[in-house]
């Protein structure tokens, strides 16, 4: 065991995905406190295109400039997605699901093309965004997902008593001095540098899951704000660790699905055993005579 | 005391191309109880929030205690209609209320023991002190309209602007709603309630507004609370539709 711990692959996997991990589930906590959390998979899905263009104008993998494609493109999505509502009747489900599966379409499509054509070399590489690839990530990228969680729990730390108003009456947030909109982008650009900065670790169709999971085990464990926020991100932590563990330590098993597997396992869990879980609810349905 | 607090100019409000509020010239009552009527879709709600700047008008001017700059809405007390909130929000009741004192206190202040006791005091106003742990989730609708009202209270504004704050409560809890708003006309604020229940307003509000689309009468509740004004709102379509 202590082999694992030490190897060095190891700690830099599991040092990324746990900061990732801990910042995407704070950061997650509250879209999902906002009834957003299928923005983060639409964002997710769409930034992928980002990372084979940001390839294709640089021609080599560079994590800090395929980071920024993945940033481009997640605020596109975004952009397009208020537009379809606000200027369509398209419902926000429907134009989410035609934004993630559209932008994906077109990073895929791309993604055959420079596969395919003589003019780019070391494409093989590209599949790692889709379903991640952690046990390929370099110092360079635990780097990056270090300075864009900081970043984001900094942002988060100083408008936290902003947002937290927002989320809960937006009206009032209004009335009292806070800047909605602001509140809003604030959000949405902390989500979308987690998810662009995350997508080599567990790539971009599970990247959703560190956002939403943490969040819905908090929310059952605490009636806290704070407390949620620090449940959701611990346990991504926690998972992020866990996993990482389990894909060094046996064979064959990719790090980004192990977490998300642990985070699916710990979240069952807490949908049963927390205070807010269904078997403490039953008992409490039955003992104030309702049905159960 | 007497005076106006509130002064609406022609103003104008539309929903994309539909007009929503025509014409609306206004004159509200410092210290006054007034309650504002209308059938549904009457633009009751588009008039307030049009008020408290959250609905932008196509034309036209608002004054509130002749200001129309953005810093004069700290000085409203806003209850929304109970809908308009996450209420599976993990927050306790005293959370709630403490909201209320984010207006004096800006930026990344924390709340300190003197917003904690005016938040307690709001709270034992509305008879709600015993419930300040529990969460919000597992208020009746009559004690979240207790909260939001002491939240209110907590704010310290000198007007209070409340939509439906009456709407699906207990017997008691309106009571006790009415009893504190007449308490606090009687310190000086201002209320204006968007209020739907046509059978309790001469009780409640001392100035009525009648309106659908447009204002069809308003002032003293005894004067312009007749039959022929409350048939003209209720029977004529609005204006423009």
């Amino acid at each position: 065991m202590m082999e694992v711990l030490t190897s060095f692959t190891f700690i830099v996997v599991a040092a990324g995905t746990m900061i990732l991990a801990f910042a995407g589930g704070m950061v997650g906590a509250i879209s999902v406190m906002k009834g957003q959390s299928l923005i983060g998979d639409a964002v997710g899905h769409a930034t992928f295109p980002g990372i084979v263009l940001a390839f294709m104008l640089i021609g080599v993998k560079e994590t800090y400039t395929l980071a920024l494609g993945a940033v481009l493109f997640g605020i596109i999505a975004f952009l397009t997605i208020q537009m379809i509502t606000n200027h369509s009747k398209v419902t926000l489900d429907g134009a989410l699901a035609l934004v993630l599966s559209s932008f994906f379409g077109l990073g895929m499509a791309l993604m055959s093309f420079v596969q395919g054509n003589p003019d780019f070399e070391g494409t093989q590489g590209l599949n790692d965004y889709i379903f991640g690839q952690a046990a390929y990530m370099l110092r360079s990228d635990v780097y990056l997902i270090t300075a864009a969680s900081v970043i984001s729990l900094f942002i988060l730390a100083a408008f936290y008593i902003q947002i937290r108003i927002y989320i809960f009456d937006p009206v009032f947030s209004r009335t009292a001095g806070i800047n909605n909109t602001l509140m809003n982008f604030i959000i949405l650009i902390i989500t979308i540098l987690l998810i662009s900065v995350g997508l080599k670790a567990v790539g971009a169709i599970l990247i959703v899951n560190l956002l939403i999971a943490p969040a819905v085990i908090g929310q059952l464990w605490s009636s806290r704000f704070s407390t949620v926020l620090l449940i959701a991100g611990s346990s991504g932590a926690f998972a992020a660790f866990t996993g990482t563990y389990i894909s060094t330590a046996g064979e064959n098993i990719a790090t980004g699905p192990a977490i998300i597997l642990t985070l699916s396992f710990l979240m069952a869990l807490s949908l049963f055993c927390a205070p807010k879980g269904i078997i403490r609810r039953n008992i409490y349905k039955r003992r104030m005579g309702g049905v159960s | 005391m007497d005076g106006t607090i509130i002064t609406i100019k022609d103003l104008n409000v539309a929903y994309q191309d539909k007009p929503a509020l025509w014409h609306i010239n206004l004159d509200i009552r410092k210290n006054s109880r007034t309650a504002i009527v209308g059938p549904n879709g009457a633009g009751k709600s588009t008039m307030i929030k049009t008020m408290m700047k959250l609905i932008r008008p196509v034309s036209g001017s608002i004054e509130i205690d002749g200001r129309t700059d953005k810093g004069v809405l700290k000085n409203i007390a806003y209850v929304p209609q109970k809908g308009e909130v996450n209420w599976d929000f993990p927050a306790t009741v005293l959370d709630v209320v403490l909201m209320g004192r984010y207006v004096h206190k800006g930026w990344v202040k924390r709340t300190q023991k003197k917003d904690r006791d005016i938040a307690l005091e709001a709270l034992k106003t509305m008879k709600m002190e015993a419930f300040c742990d529990r969460q919000i989730s597992e208020l009746s609708g009559g004690q979240r309209q207790r909260a939001f009202l002491a939240r209110a209270i907590a704010q310290d504004a000198d007007i209070y602007v409340m939509d439906e704050p009456l709407q699906g409560i207990d017997i008691t809890t309106e009571n006790l709603i009415m009893d504190v708003i007449r308490k606090l006309q009687a310190e000086g604020k201002t209320f204006i309630v968007v209020h739907h229940q046509l059978n309790t307003v001469k009780e409640y509000f001392d100035h009525v507004v009648i309106m659908n689309k447009t204002i069809i009468a308003d002032g003293p509740t005894d004067a312009v609370f007749t039959g022929d004004n409350i048939e003209k709102a209720y029977r004529e379509k609005g204006v423009g539709v």
